[in-house]
Formats: structure tokens, C-alpha cells, sequence
């Protein structure tokens, strides 16, 4: 396994102003990893890629790329290529043209500019759109078309920078498989900027959670869904329960609700205020199993959204958690909630998070 | 701030206005209305048409149309002094041109680029020539080429033609500039093109068709400018403009409504060049002179 990361940030700070769009930024990028910058707008994402691309220069600390720094290096020095939000096709050339602009501009020979050209556009499935204009393209072809125009140049490492939020869903689900396999296929580091959660779980090795220019997690998306680790990330992942409390002696004291078994937690003081988050996917409403947390409240409100159904049920006046069933073969009708019933419900220790 | 909107750029106002008057209101239109449309076109091409029914004139009389005949236009063709006046005009409106399209891109670009209060104080500023009269611009070039000790000359003109003009080009281009998507310099550079070539393979490209429009508009602008040319030129060669003024001072000769017709028909041709110019880039609709969209 190589060991130098494809990208690294040494404590890399942008400042506008007063104000950080990125603070110290410290990261590794693995190479051939397929690694996403998740976070919501402003969080710093976009200034990050930007960065490790050569469009804004860091304030402060160094970009590497491969152990190179290349801080002080423009754009056109750097082994990366950007699919930009917008696409940015040069609307003047045609689709061929667009694709070799960079091959051209280092010099490769003619026979070899046209046979990659080709070799790409058919990764890309536009083998016949060679000679179009971008302009009469739809927008998942433009989208191709940047994707091809950026891997023809093979650079190191392949920046997107929400490269899906065009399209409409469906394409955009479609997009993301074959966005997939195709850096499968050709093995090349990507590093993809995105607000979706979704679209971070499905298609990345490694998530970098960011909010207010610092990372708040980096980990497996597994990781970072099943163990985040602030309050921001577990409610930024999907949706959480997050509830308000004190923490003393292995319970937390919920702020206008009984007292939960959380188990002892090192390294928490007794006294501080943590919140408890509970995945709704997490929570068991039936078959329970020894050793669960049980607790009981009253169901508010039932959502039936087709595989699943939602349940909000009120724990104490003002603590509601939601609880999501699956709708599975072996469910039956009659054997769904409804309003004003008092149920039991319960999780494992291990899916209870305290988070500081 | 329309100066001059080419009538296709109109056509989609059309449509509505069809079926309106296919319910049934076409005879409501007032009669007066239509009568003040026409005066209105007669009285601005008449004198015009005038001028070219009569380079076609038999006779030398003004007012008197003897038959058809291009013995003025021959007479044109023979009359050394037109001629070159006539080719001093072209060059004038070359050289203008080319310097006023290059220097007004320029400055379009630093201005929509640069986001500094100088940068904006310097976009005012650029704006000052388009309302300057231009007999204080003539006179004031005129006095400084003489305050400078250079003799006026069709270098002189030419240097006060580039100078008014860049302000017209840089009107039309700057709006272009900034419709500009950033990123698509940025991902020039990002595959390996400098920032020069950025803006060489990418940049200028995507503003040809509003650079051509305002070459052309420059062009027919310089070419019958006569304000600006009399005050700056020397005593030979004059443009064609301040030719025809002075000839004309010693009586009116037909040969006048030759040249005068000619101009038409090339400015004709020039407006008819700008209207096709956005069809070569595969746009639809016309162009809008001013902001070259």
C-alpha cells in the first residue's frame, strides 16, 4: 500500500476578512480512494477543493499532492483536473474538441490526442456526440462531457465539486452508480464535494464531515452514520433523535424527561450537558431482546411513506422521538400503531450515543 | 441605454400581437396614427433617396432629373482627391477599429474583473466620451496634439478615433464579460493552459460575437465621423467627410450624391453583416449593437 496520501492539507486556513472559510484544515486523502467533503453550504467544502485545485490560495499552511507541495503552483502545474458545478464547456468547440482541450495544450501527438479522445467519450457513452456543440446537449451529457474532459488528462487526483446538484433525481441516482464504477474502472483518487448525505453514503470510501470550515469527522460512511461523533454530524447524517440532558453516574438526566441508562462513559464528567442521539432505525417496537434500554411513551402520529412507516411518540411532555419500522413481507396491517396507543420501546446500549 | 436596436431583436413581441389583431381589432387601429408612422419615415429617407435618385442624374442640375446615367459615379471614380480622401477614410477606419476593439476588450475586462473602488471610479470615467459634445472632444484633441507640437496629420485622427471609440466598445463588451461563467476560464487553466491562453482559447472565443458587432458599429461610426476628423487632420490627405464639407463650400457638385449614395449602400451592407453575425455563431434572434447579446 502507498503510504504517501494522493492529497494532504497541513493545517490550511482560508480567511476572507475577519472571517475563516476553511480553519486549519488537516486531512489525508488515500490514494484511489473515492473520498467526499460532506457538509452543508458555507461549511467550507467548495474553498477546500478549490484549494487542493490551485484556484484560491490557502492564508495559511501547505497543499500537498503526493508529497509534493504545491502550494505556491497555478492550476495548469497541478497533476489534478476539477468537473466544475457548472460544467464549464466551452461552448465554442465541439464535444471532441472539449474532451482534448487538455491533452492539446501538453502537447500530446494527434493520433494519440484522438484516440483517447475516443477511448473516453465511449467510457462516458457519448461515442456519437463527438462533433456536437455542449449548447445542444442535455444536461446529463454536458455532465458526461466534463466528467470525460477532466479523466482524459489522467491526472492524479479528480476534483468534483457537486457535479450532481443539476440534475434532476433520477438521473442523478443514475449518475451516481455509474459515476462509481467508472472511478473503479479507472482507479484514479476523487475527491468529491457534495451536500447530500445520500449521495456521500453511497458513493465514498471516506467521508470528511465539515461545518464552519473545520472537519467535524472523517471516517467510513458506516462510520460516520453508525458512530458520529458531535451533535452536528449525528444530525446532519440522516435524521436523528437528539435529546438534551445531563450526564451523571451512567444515566443521562433528559432536560424535561426521565432519566436514560446510557452505561458508564469514561471520560464524560459527571454534570455535563450532553445530548443522547438514537438512530429511528435503531429503536424496536416489538420482539424485544434481553438487556435492551426499554422505555414507554405515547404514539402522536403515524407517517405510512410506503417500505417504511414513521412513528412519533411523546416520551415525556416536549421529548418526541420518531421510530422507523420497516414495512417488510412478514409486517401485517393489523399490526401497526396507531394514535393515542401507549407502547413499549426499546434499543441496544451500543446504538444509544452520548455525544459531548 | 438602446443606441441602436436592429429590428429582429423585436420578434418575439410579434406573436401576441398577431393574434390580437386576429380577434378582430385590426380596425381599431388608429388611422393617425399609422399617418404619423409614415410622415416620419418620409421625412427622415426622403432626403436621402433624394440624394441617391440624383447621383443617378443625367444632367448637373440639383433639382432638375434629366435620365438615368453613372456619369457621376464615373467622375467619382476619376476624381483623384475623392478617392484618396476615400482611402485615407478606410484606413482611419481600420486602424481605429483594430485599436479601439483591442483597447476597449481590455479595459472591459479589467473593469468587470477588477472589484476595487478605483476600478469602479475608472468604469465612470470611461463613460465620460460617450457624453462629451463632440466639438469640446474635437477641439480639445486638436489643442493638445498642438499644445504637444505634433503636427495633425491622418495620425492624429486616427489616434482621437481610437480614443472616443473605446468607451462604445467597452459599453457593449463589459455586460458580456460579466454573463461570463468564472469557471470556464478556471477550467481552462485547470487543464493546463496559462492564464493567457485562458483567456486566448476560452475567453475571447465566447466574446467574438459581441467583438465583431462592435467592430462593426465602430467602423461605420469612425468612417463618417466628421467633428472629431476636422479638427485632427492635417491639410492632405483629409478624410472623405472633411472633403465633401470643404467641396461643398465651393459650390455643390452631383458627384457629392454619388459618393453619398455609396456610403449608404456600404453602411447598408456593414448593418447587414451585424445582423448575420450572430447566425454564424448559431444564435437565433438578432443582435443588440449595444450589449452585443
Amino acid at each position: 500500500m502507498d503510504a504517501t496520501p494522493a492529497v494532504r492539507l497541513d493545517g490550511v486556513s482560508k480567511q476572507f476578512g475577519d472571517s475563516y472559510a476553511v480553519h486549519r484544515l488537516d486531512l489525508d486523502i488515500e490514494a484511489g480512494h473515492f473520498f467526499s467533503l460532506l457538509g452543508p453550504s458555507g461549511c467550507g467544502k467548495t474553498t477546500s477543493l478549490r484549494m487542493i485545485g490551485g484556484f484560491s490560495d490557502p492564508t495559511e499552511g501547505a497543499v500537498l499532492l503526493a508529497g509534493e507541495d504545491v502550494t505556491a503552483l497555478p492550476p495548469n502545474k497541478r497533476n489534478v483536473n476539477t468537473v466544475f458545478q457548472s460544467y464549464a464547456l466551452f461552448d465554442h468547440l465541439s464535444v471532441a474538441d472539449n474532451v482534448g482541450f487538455g491533452l492539446k495544450r501538453t502537447g500530446v501527438a494527434k493520433a494519440e490526442l484522438r484516440q483517447r479522445v475516443g477511448e473516453m467519450l465511449e467510457l462516458v457513452q457519448l461515442s456519437g456526440l463527438a462533433d456536437r456543440k455542449p449548447r445542444t446537449l442535455s444536461g446529463g451529457q454536458r455532465q458526461r462531457v466534463a466528467l470525460a474532459r477532466a479523466l482524459v488528462n489522467r491526472p492524479a487526483v479528480l476534483l468534483l465539486d457537486e457535479p450532481l446538484a443539476a440534475l434532476d433525481l433520477k438521473l442523478r441516482r443514475q449518475m451516481q452508480v455509474e459515476l462509481k464504477q467508472i472511478q473503479r474502472e479507472v482507479g484514479i483518487t476523487f475527491v468529491f464535494v457534495t451536500h447530500d448525505q445520500d449521495e456521500a453514503l453511497t458513493m465514498s470510501d471516506r467521508i470528511a464531515v465539515m461545518n464552519e470550515g473545520r472537519i467535524e469527522q472523517c471516517g467510513t460512511p458506516e462510520d460516520v452514520y453508525e458512530h458520529p461523533a458531535s451533535r452536528f454530524v449525528a444530525s446532519f447524517m440522516g435524521t436523528s433523535n437528539l435529546m438534551g440532558g445531563t450526564y451523571r453516574g451512567g444515566q443521562v438526566a433528559l432536560d424535561g424527561g426521565p432519566a436514560l441508562p446510557v452505561g458508564a462513559r469514561p471520560g464524560i464528567a459527571d454534570g455535563t450537558a450532553v445530548s443522547v442521539s438514537v438512530r429511528p432505525e435503531k429503536i424496536w417496537l416489538s420482539d424485544f431482546e434481553p438487556g435492551m434500554s426499554m422505555l414507554s411513551g405515547v404514539i402522536r402520529e403515524t407517517v405510512y411513506s410506503g417500505p417504511t412507516t414513521t412513528y412519533l411518540i411523546e416520551l415525556a411532555p416536549g421529548v418526541t422521538l420518531s421510530v422507523l419500522e420497516q414495512n417488510t413481507a412478514r409486517a401485517r396491517m393489523e399490526d401497526r400503531w396507531s394514535g393515542g396507543e401507549t407502547v413499549e420501546f426499546g434499543w441496544r446500549p451500543e446504538h444509544c450515543l452520548v455525544l459531548a | 441605454m438602446t443606441l441602436l436596436r436592429l429590428p429582429s431583436s423585436t420578434a418575439p413581441a410579434r406573436p401576441a400581437a398577431r393574434t390580437r389583431t386576429r380577434r378582430g381589432r385590426a380596425d381599431r387601429r388608429p388611422r393617425i396614427l399609422i399617418a404619423l408612422t409614415g410622415l416620419f419615415f418620409a421625412l427622415l429617407y426622403l432626403p436621402i433617396a433624394v440624394v441617391a435618385l440624383f447621383s443617378f442624374n443625367s444632367k448637373k442640375s440639383l433639382t432638375v432629373f434629366g435620365g438615368f446615367s453613372l456619369r457621376w459615379y464615373r467622375a467619382f471614380v476619376h476624381d483623384d482627391v475623392l478617392i484618396s480622401s476615400l482611402g485615407t477614410s478606410l484606413r482611419i477606419s481600420l486602424v481605429a477599429m483594430a485599436g479601439s476593439v483591442v483597447l476597449g476588450v481590455a479595459l472591459a475586462l479589467g473593469l468587470v474583473r477588477c472589484r476595487t473602488r478605483l476600478g469602479s471610479l475608472a468604469g465612470l470615467i470611461m463613460l465620460v466620451p460617450l457624453v462629451t459634445p463632440e466639438i469640446v472632444t474635437g477641439v480639445a484633441s486638436m489643442l493638445l496634439f498642438k499644445g504637444l507640437g505634433v503636427a495633425l496629420s491622418t495620425g492624429t485622427v486616427m489616434l482621437s478615433e481610437i480614443t472616443f471609440s473605446i468607451s462604445y466598445v467597452t459599453v457593449i463588451l463589459r455586460s458580456r464579460v460579466a454573463a461570463l461563467n468564472p469557471e470556464v476560464e478556471e477550467a481552462a487553466m485547470d487543464l493546463g493552459a496559462t492564464r493567457w491562453q485562458a483567456v486566448r482559447l476560452v475567453t475571447l472565443p465566447a466574446l467574438l460575437p459581441a467583438v465583431l458587432a462592435s467592430a462593426v458599429l465602430i467602423f461605420a461610426l469612425v468612417f463618417d465621423d466628421f467633428v472629431l476628423a476636422y479638427f485632427t487632420t492635417g491639410v492632405d490627405p483629409q478624410p472623405l467627410s472633411v472633403r465633401i464639407y470643404s467641396a461643398i463650400r465651393f459650390g455643390l457638385q452631383p458627384t457629392i450624391n454619388a459618393v453619398g449614395t455609396l456610403m449608404l449602400a456600404g453602411s447598408i451592407c456593414l448593418i447587414a453583416l451585424a445582423l448575420f453575425i450572430p447566425r454564424l455563431f448559431g444564435r437565433r434572434g438578432g443582435l443588440d449593437i449595444l450589449s452585443g447579446e
